[in-house]
């Protein structure tokens, strides 16, 4: 008899505790974009950076904010350099650099290195600048993938673009208020000038420039209670996850694969309703330029920014209580969630199997075959639990979980992923996603 | 001064008309003329130490260690928390009452997360302390309890004008967070916690 098809296919196995941890809360983890460090946003008003390599602190970055730090996000496509932004309860987001010392020694010449004994003391991450504008806490700030923008969002219910025009010079571009309760997390698509924010007000909005000015261009309504977290896909996922293998795909299978790729990254959002959803856009028809049919150009903003996006799945439902966090592995495709319950579960997409396809799975038939060619048909995929581990830090919550790359000794094959969590014990884990087969 | 208070004249409960195990304790409070209700029974119970650490299938007789809490020892914590527009204690104005604390356990046999929920009634449907009564409930609960407890604070159904917003608020971690780091919050919630040591 073949094994229950939605038996968890994966095992999660603890492989560190950073260490020290914290005596308090920690809130937020972010992997470093190149770099084997993450940073950890800490309730005591410090960010930690730790090793992922020796799984211990490389440094300690305290006396810039006067409340906790909520989050934290590291400038990608910086050289010679390490950028941090931080956000915190003091309502102000800190820019931090830190010269890469490694970097130095390999382009420059041995001159450089003479001067190490006066840079020792700038060994350290050094306070750059502090974005100050938001009224009450900051929940949330992400680089955008250039790192020409910086958003922030917080109780006051704004989220706020920023771009860093030189060094240390930033301008407001956006103070976007459209939601109707505090903002708790901002995100950029992976490819596009696009930015998500979650709400305690139960929505998602999206938001894009249109004529210098940053507009919503999407309202998102499907959860029942605050959103926690919003996550884009990856680029290009369908290279890299479950739709890789193009053989022996039926017809409706390359369709619906190509359906994808015309949607673009999807979104990921979790709620304090316990659930996880996943929305794609619907792909613009070429008809869709409005303008093209009139030629006169209109003041009134086109519609043709409008995005729409639809729900595309919900997840197997495996927490009880709020779910703080998700991560999208940009590698597998995999979703990581973690919460209130102290679970941390793992899911993958796969292709319905040709028994489920048309009947359901409790048995009851499709109530009408036609559905299937409605605009919204159902996925021909679906997401399973492929690993759930409870107690994960030990009965504390769990604020925050993420993909970083393997980067110790043990990492078993290039690009190996371990999951990144951190909980309210102050403590960061590491942990790895093992095949069930393979572990026995 | 009473003009100020959102709720000038409240009903009183009689101590001794209030839930307890120990039905001498009323008179007993008497004689040392404080809030011995709860110093009482401070030696009584162990739940400051958290039961879960101690291994399930000991060879301890006492099985139901890690069920050492139940609905009166919750209200034993919170009933002596003070009002903040009134010198008057939680239990004793029924902000507080027996009969709206729930325990519920793990959703799993693999979880040891267990939920304590409390309702708690306003004195006034309109009383805008209601959030901070809530939030004094939760914090002195996470303090007290073990870290197993998560614990859900809610207005009791149709007892206030805004209870969803009340509620929502409550249940926002990041948002109790960010008042426990609140000085002049902290400050009122210390005040009305100063009668529960």
């Amino acid at each position: 008899m073949p094994p229950p098809q939605d038996a968890p296919s994966y095992t999660i196995h603890p492989l560190a505790t950073l260490s020290p941890p914290s005596n308090s809360r920690t809130w937020q983890t972010a992997p470093h974009p190149t770099q084997p460090i993450v940073a950890t946003a800490c309730s005591d008003r410090s960010v930690r950076v730790y090793s992922l390599t020796s799984f211990t602190l490389l440094h300690s970055i305290t006396g810039g904010h006067k409340r906790s730090v909520r989050s934290v996000s590291w400038k990608p496509g910086t050289k010679g350099q390490s950028v941090l932004a931080t956000g915190s309860f003091d309502t102000s987001a800190g820019i931090w650099r830190r010269e890469e010392r490694g970097a130095l020694e390999d382009d420059f010449t041995r001159r450089r290195r003479e001067e190490d004994d006066e840079e020792e003391e700038d060994d350290d991450y050094q306070f750059a600048c502090i974005l100050d504008g938001h009224e009450s806490e900051i929940k949330s700030l992400s680089w955008n993938p250039s790192g020409q923008y910086l958003a922030t969002c917080g109780r006051d219910k704004s989220v706020w673009i920023w771009e860093e025009l030189e060094d240390d010079n930033f301008e407001t571009v956006a103070v976007l208020q459209e939601h109707d309760g505090d903002v708790k997390c901002v995100a950029w698509h992976p490819e596009e000038d696009l930015l998500a924010s979650a709400s305690y007000d139960d929505t998602v909005r999206l938001y894009r420039e249109d004529a210098d000015d940053w507009v919503q261009v999407a309202l998102i309504n499907g959860h029942d209670k605050t959103v926690w977290w919003v996550e884009f896909e990856g680029s290009g996922m369908s290279g890299k996850d479950f739709r890789k293998q193009r053989e022996g795909l039926s017809e409706e299978q390359t369709q619906h694969i190509e359906l994808m790729e015309r949607s673009g990254p999807r979104l990921a959002t979790c709620s304090d309703d316990c659930s996880i959803r996943i929305w794609r856009r619907k792909p613009k028809e070429h008809g869709d330029h409005a303008d093209s049919h009139t030629g006169i150009p209109s003041i009134i903003r086109s519609m043709a920014i409008d995005e729409d996006w639809l729900e595309d799945a919900i997840l197997p439902q495996r927490h009880d209580r709020a779910i703080y966090s998700l991560s999208w592995s940009r590698r597998t495709g995999m979703i990581v969630s973690a919460g209130s319950d102290g679970k941390i579960v793992v899911y993958k997409e796969r292709w319905k199997s040709p028994m489920t396809n048309g009947v359901r799975a409790d048995g009851e038939a499709k109530a009408d075959p036609n559905a299937m060619e409605e605009e919204q048909e159902p996925s021909l995929a679906e997401w399973v639990v492929a690993a759930e581990l409870y107690s994960a830090h030990d009965v504390f919550e769990i604020n925050h979980v993420c993909w970083a790359r393997r980067a110790d000794k043990g990492s078993r094959w290039e690009d190996e992923e371990v999951i990144v969590s951190t909980g309210d014990d102050g403590e960061v884990k590491l942990w790895t996603l093992d095949e069930r087969s393979a572990s026995t | 001064m009473d003009l100020d208070k959102q709720n000038a004249n409240p009903t009183i409960l009689n101590p001794s008309d209030l839930p307890s195990r120990r039905r001498t304790s009323a008179v007993h409070r008497r004689d040392h003329g404080g809030s011995g209700l709860f110093d009482d029974l401070i030696p009584q119970y162990n739940y400051l130490n958290d039961p879960f650490e101690q291994p399930v299938s000991s060879s301890d007789s006492d099985d139901d260690a890690v069920e050492a809490i139940d609905e009166q020892e919750v209200y034993d914590l919170i009933s002596s928390i003070s009002d903040p527009e009134h010198p008057l204690s939680l239990g004793s104005l029924a902000v507080v009452n027996l009969p709206d604390i729930h325990i519920i356990p793990p959703a799993s046999p693999y979880s040891s997360i267990s939920t304590v929920l409390v309702e708690i009634t306003p004195t006034i449907t309109h009383c805008s302390l209601a959030t901070v009564i809530g939030l004094g409930v939760r914090v002195r609960l996470e303090q007290a309890l073990p870290p197993r407890f998560r614990v859900d604070v809610r207005i009791k159904k149709g007892t206030h004008s805004t209870d969803e917003a009340v509620n929502k608020q409550l249940g926002d971690k990041e948002r109790v967070a960010a008042a426990l780091e609140n000085g002049t919050l902290m400050g009122v919630l210390r005040k009305m916690l100063s009668t529960c040591e």
